[in-house]
């Protein structure tokens, strides 16, 4: 690890053991089948970039002092605060796509269940129309 | 055109219900009586209470959604069923006993003589009378706000956008099919018809209060509805979209269009 003494080395152990944790965690879940390969990514991408600043601070520093952050710990909240709203907005819009699709299949099946219900009542094996 | 022939207009009533096994009789029987060849569709949207077996007694058409969907929801399954049976005019009437069934052919005509592609029943159009339910003063005021917005972003001259009381012709039908509001509907989808090149007109209709039950917008939800309204006009999609929504809808046979294009830019 390449801390050059920018942060102490047992906060840059934490860090880095964190995100593996944190890693493990989304690939189990992939492995589960109860997270998508395909919306994993994000994640995976994600922890990595986290792990990279991590383990060379001074990639943050660096970034930081180009973009003009007084302190590098800013640049650091500032990036995760867009990055999880992005995220946020991300899954609002899955959610909003998932209901309009929710309520194409709902009103379908109303209308199968419909056409269904007058065949049976024409052949006249159903309940009474 | 297909349509206008008088007699051989095919209309559907679509009847959105949610929990109103009490009012449901009233209406079915008020309906008949207006328009005696009026095919019936009830939609259940997900009641809990006896509402699709009071349906099923009255032998009308059952749409039953089988998770609650909401107004826009219910409504456009409605106007799916119109879409897929052929139907050149759906009349939207409350299922809680709000809209009078006389009203009906008033609403139709318009649309049959060629005249218009949809046709809002208003409280307010027409010679003012102190009869019929017309709503609180405040409620009165946000309806002309919706009114003038509606006018400003569409065209569409509607002094009562919120009423649910109206009719569709083939070519709305078809638009609605494709794209309806999924809630408070009312003001939002008259801009889909007017966008989607669909004459709009309106005319005069009394309404009571609702036999049973509670309306489902109280004086809370008023600001958020209103807020909702105006965002969904400021708001309203761009020509692709709507193109896109329109194509969906194009996939059924449009014999029978009523539409005509300059309704609103």
């Amino acid at each position: 690890m390449i801390g050059h003494g920018l942060i102490p080395i047992e906060l840059q152990v934490v860090s880095v053991a964190v995100l593996a944790l944190f890693l493990l965690w989304v690939l189990q879940l992939v492995r589960t089948q109860r997270l998508s390969l395909r919306d994993s990514l994000v994640w995976v991408v994600s922890t990595a970039l986290a792990a990279v600043l991590a383990l060379f601070p001074g990639l943050l520093v660096w970034l930081s002092r180009a973009l003009g952050f007084q302190v590098p710990s800013n640049a650091l909240f500032g990036a995760a605060v867009l990055y999880l709203a992005v995220n946020v907005l991300v899954n609002t819009v899955t959610g909003s796509q998932s209901a309009a699709r929710l309520r194409r299949v709902t009103q379908e099946c109303a209308l199968l269940r419909a056409e269904m219900e007058a065949l049976k009542a024409k052949r006249g094996d159903g309940p009474p129309p | 055109m297909a349509c206008c022939n008088g007699n051989s207009v095919r209309i559907l009533a679509i009847i959105p219900a949610f929990n109103e096994e009490r009012s449901l009789p009233a209406v079915v029987a008020g309906l008949r009586r207006a328009a005696p060849a009026l095919d019936l569709c009830v939609v259940d949207d997900g009641s809990t209470d006896r509402t699709a077996e009071v349906a099923r007694g009255l032998g009308v058409t059952l749409l039953r959604n089988p998770v609650n969907l909401g107004i826009g929801g219910a409504v456009q399954a409605g106007y799916l069923w119109a879409r897929d049976h052929g139907h050149d005019v759906a009349v939207q009437v409350d299922g809680d006993g709000q809209h009078d069934a006389s009203f009906l052919p008033a609403l139709v005509e318009p649309i049959a003589a060629g005249r218009a592609g949809l046709v809002v029943g208003s409280r307010f159009a027409g010679v003012p009378t102190a009869e019929g339910f017309r709503s609180t003063r405040l409620r009165r005021a946000g309806i002309r706000y919706l009114s003038w917005l509606l006018r400003l972003r569409c065209g569409a001259r509607v002094t009562d956008p919120t009423s649910g009381f109206r009719a569709a012709g083939r070519a709305a039908i078809l638009l609605f099919a494709g794209s309806y509001p999924p809630d408070y509907p009312e003001p939002e989808s008259i801009a889909v018809a007017a966008r989607g090149g669909v004459v709009v007109a309106e005319v005069p209709v009394m309404m009571t209060e609702r036999l049973h039950g509670a309306s489902s917008i109280n004086a809370w939800r008023t600001f958020y509805y209103l807020v909702k309204v105006s965002l969904a006009l400021l708001l309203l999609p761009t020509r692709r979209a709507a193109r896109q929504a329109g194509g969906a809808a194009s996939t059924a046979p449009a014999a029978g269009a009523t539409a005509r294009p300059g309704g609103g830019a």
